[in-house]
């Protein structure tokens, strides 16, 4: 029982080192998101953020494939400005949202890459999937937000990455939380949870397409 | 200076040669884009009508016509793209595809294209009125060849079939699926049934549905029908504010607390490893309600029923592993007919219900309930609860208070709160249906499952919560991680693509909870009604965790009892 004890720490062991070991072999192409700043030189203090991914997140064959199979490939952004005060919890000043939707096309095997903002929308298209990924990693989006006044701001930056298949789990979400008729609150009507249980672990842990990652700006003061 | 030129000068940072900058203004009109709703219905329906009128010429796929083709007429291709060389003397419509001019190509009516784009070649020349939008047409093609309106497809309901019928205003569903969740009383419960929907107006609607729910396990003592059955018929009114009123009929096993674990996670749990931490009853009766909601962040409910409530047994579906084993038998409840009227209030100012940094969440209820002649309380001891009424006089109140608050500490660093109180507000004691326990991997995850059930010494394999009224607290605080833990290889056949398994990033959670269920009187043990225990009573744990966005793992340990470390896996976020 002992030994058998040891052997399972062991394997435990072996696994987590080896999985540092490829994480750390892994660091320098993990995709990301950062917020930078745009340099201080306005009279205010007043500082944007600059909204970049990196590290080629077609690079990643998971990507790749859902497009390559006719899987849309959404990424949600959403960027924030806190307030920072000390003493006390920071305050959401404002937030914004925008997506970019990528689709491979196989007749004109073209990617279109559609970014809906708000009150307006763009289109790019590219010819394969290098232009592709350098085109999404050169993309800056630059956000005009306006601090409401004095005070120590900073960003954070979300981006969600998901096929078709994992937006529809999140709105079927949305769904159960925005239109809870009182007998889908009594759980009657609210479809398969073991199906939505198990679609979760196979996104989380089998490495079917889902992604979420934040990014973070330093801090800036507003006179 | 314009504020809006003001912020455009600032943005005018150093960027690198080959970078594409794309300014966002936040003020711009629908700022949310989650308010976005697809296409809009009338060019749905527009589509449907040009596909499926006779004089069409319908394509199915890709079409490819060449230099030498000239065609007359209205032209519609379903899931295909057109690579047009030729001449099209008429119109044209796209539907989820793309439309390709090729040089010298000409099209003397009107483009639509839909769930595509235009791709215009040299000298190809359009005549009509162009519309394109890339937003894919929610259709499908029916056995008979016309083109239908699809219901969305969403990968959870992997077992749910569902059809729909749409006539004029009225909307027809039919559906099959499971009821949700797998449990030792029913097993996995197959629900079917019609919904109606009929749009009386803008903004007004109402909705029918009835559903039959077959119980897939064995019941050998009869206590439950192998069938059950809901009936709903409800009037809507208002958008992002409204109304609505409605009356049901059901008969359904419910779960007696809903804790711990969320429903779904129990039924994972007892799926897989025969272990249904919920208890159940059966509920047989009709009721009204009516609510309103005067913004998107507050709900109001007004409701009142009839039901009869009845014990009944855990069976012996099947699970995963540990099949061999006995379900933990269900507890009796006190069975009979009981009114009750309740009012709840929803609130939820949450910047984000997935992942929420600042704001409130709030449910709250009040509910009176009345009981029956015929109500038949299980026998309890004196210290537990005393006797109940069952002169038809019997009659109790509860209450349910939910309150969780989300604050960001600092950039990296996001503490939240919440605190939970539920049980006995007044009147005779609670029915055994109503009382509540502590402890489990929900809110005190460094103890057993109903470690605090307050049993008083009875020895009861059920395990049933007896307690009157619950507290508990949780504090965790949350910060983000870069993990990048897992596996990133080159793929074998594919040189330019990682393969990657793993979690990008991840919450490390550290949180502490502390919580008290007790009974409520003024017998031995018992706290009196109109006092809260000393917080020096109170239980507490602490623990830590990391929640990859749905699936988390937590270790806890209790602080105030010599218990063992628990390590917990949860399928939800914790709150």
């Amino acid at each position: 029982m002992r030994a058998s004890g040891l052997r399972r720490l062991l394997a435990l062991g072996i696994c987590l080192a080896l999985g540092t070991a490829g994480s750390l072999a892994a660091q320098d192409r993990v995709v990301r998101v950062t917020v930078a700043l745009t340099p201080d030189t306005a009279q205010s203090g007043q500082r944007n953020p600059e909204v970049r991914t990196t590290a080629g997140l077609l690079e990643e064959e998971r990507w790749v494939s859902m497009l390559r199979s006719g899987f849309p490939l959404r990424m949600h952004y959403r960027v924030e400005m806190w307030r920072s005060r000390s003493a006390w919890f920071d305050d959401l000043v404002r937030q914004v949202e925008w997506d970019v939707v990528v689709r491979h096309e196989p007749l004109l095997d073209q990617y279109a890459v559609n970014t809906i903002m708000p009150g307006r929308a763009r289109e790019n298209r590219y010819t394969g999937i290098e232009p592709l990924a350098r085109a999404l990693e050169a993309v800056v989006y630059q956000i005009a937000f306006r601090p409401p006044g004095p005070g120590e701001y900073y960003y954070i930056a979300s981006l969600q990455v998901s096929t078709l298949s994992d937006s529809d789990l999140d709105e079927l979400e949305r769904f159960l939380r925005g239109d809870l008729g009182p007998a889908a609150s009594e759980g009657r009507d609210l479809g398969d949870a073991l199906g939505r249980g198990a679609t979760r672990v196979l996104l989380k842990l089998a490495g079917v397409p889902s992604l979420r990652i934040e990014g973070r700006s330093g801090r800036f003061r507003v006179r | 200076m314009k504020p809006t030129l003001l912020a455009l000068l600032v943005l005018a940072a150093p960027l690198r040669a080959q970078d594409t900058v794309i300014v966002i203004d936040p003020d711009a009109a629908s700022a949310d884009t989650s308010d976005r709703q697809g296409l809009p219905d009338e060019l749905i329906q527009r589509l449907l009508a040009v596909y499926n009128d006779s004089t069409t010429t319908r394509f199915w796929g890709d079409v490819d016509l060449t230099r030498e083709s000239r065609l007359t007429g209205t032209i519609a291709v379903y899931r295909g793209s057109v690579r047009l060389a030729g001449t099209l003397d008429g119109s044209l419509t796209v539907i989820n595809g793309s439309l390709l001019l090729l040089p010298g190509a000409e099209i003397t009516g009107d483009v639509l294209v839909v769930g595509g784009d235009v791709a215009l070649g040299e000298g190809t020349r359009i005549g009509g009125h162009r519309e394109v939008y890339w937003d894919a047409a929610p259709v499908v093609r029916a056995p008979t060849g016309e083109l239908v309106r699809r219901e969305r497809r969403r990968l959870p309901e992997l077992t749910t079939a569902r059809r729909s019928f749409q006539t004029g205003p009225l909307r027809a569903t039919l559906v099959i699926g499971t009821d949700g969740s797998y449990n030792r009383v029913e097993g996995l419960p197959i629900v079917f049934g019609p919904t109606l929907d009929l749009k009386l107006s803008r903004t007004l609607s109402t909705r029918f549905d009835a559903r039959g729910i077959l119980r897939t396990a064995g019941d050998n003592d009869l206590l439950r029908e192998d069938f059950g059955y809901t009936g709903r018929l409800e009037l809507r009114v208002g958008g992002s504010r409204g109304a609505g009123i409605g009356a049901r009929v059901y008969s359904v096993v419910n779960g007696i607390e809903h804790r711990p674990l969320v429903r779904s996670e129990v039924g994972w749990s007892a799926f897989l490893f025969q272990r249904d931490l919920w208890d159940y009853f059966l509920r047989k009766g009709f009721g009204g309600y009516l609510y309103g909601y005067p913004s998107r962040a507050l709900r109001l409910e007004l409701g009142v029923r009839r039901d009869k409530e009845s014990s009944v047994r855990a069976n012996d579906p099947w699970s995963l592993f540990r099949n061999s084993d006995r379900w933990r038998p269900n507890p009796l409840i006190d069975d009979g007919h009981y009114i009750t009227a309740d009012f709840w209030v929803e609130l939820d100012t949450r910047n984000s219900g997935e992942v929420p940094a600042t704001g409130w969440w709030i449910r709250a209820g009040f509910e009176r309930n009345w009981g029956d002649e015929d109500v038949a309380p299980v026998s309890l001891p004196t210290s537990v609860r005393s006797p109940i009424p069952t002169d038809g006089h019997y009659a109790f109140n509860r209450i349910d208070i939910d309150l969780r608050r989300y604050n960001q500490l600092s950039s990296n660093l996001r503490l939240s709160g919440r605190v939970l109180a539920a049980g006995y507000a007044g009147g005779d004691p609670l029915p055994i249906q109503r009382r509540v326990s502590l402890g489990g991997s929900d809110l005190m995850p460094g103890f057993a499952f109903r470690a605090f059930a307050c049993e008083q010494g009875l020895n009861n394999a059920a395990l049933p919560a007896l307690c009157d009224r619950v507290i508990a607290t949780q504090l965790e605080l949350r910060s983000r991680l870069d993990l990048g833990l897992g596996y990133r290889y080159r793929d074998r056949f594919r040189h330019d693509v990682d393969r990657f398994i793993g979690i990008d990033q991840a919450d490390v959670v550290v949180f502490v909870d502390a919580g008290k269920a007790w009974l409520s009187g003024d017998g031995p043990g018992q706290v009196p009604n109109n006092r809260i225990p000393s917080f020096k009573e109170w239980k507490a744990d602490i623990g830590v965790g990391i929640d990859a966005g749905g699936v988390g793992v937590y270790v806890a340990r209790a602080l105030t009892d010599g218990q063992p470390v628990r390590v917990s896996l949860r399928l939800t976020r914790r709150f």
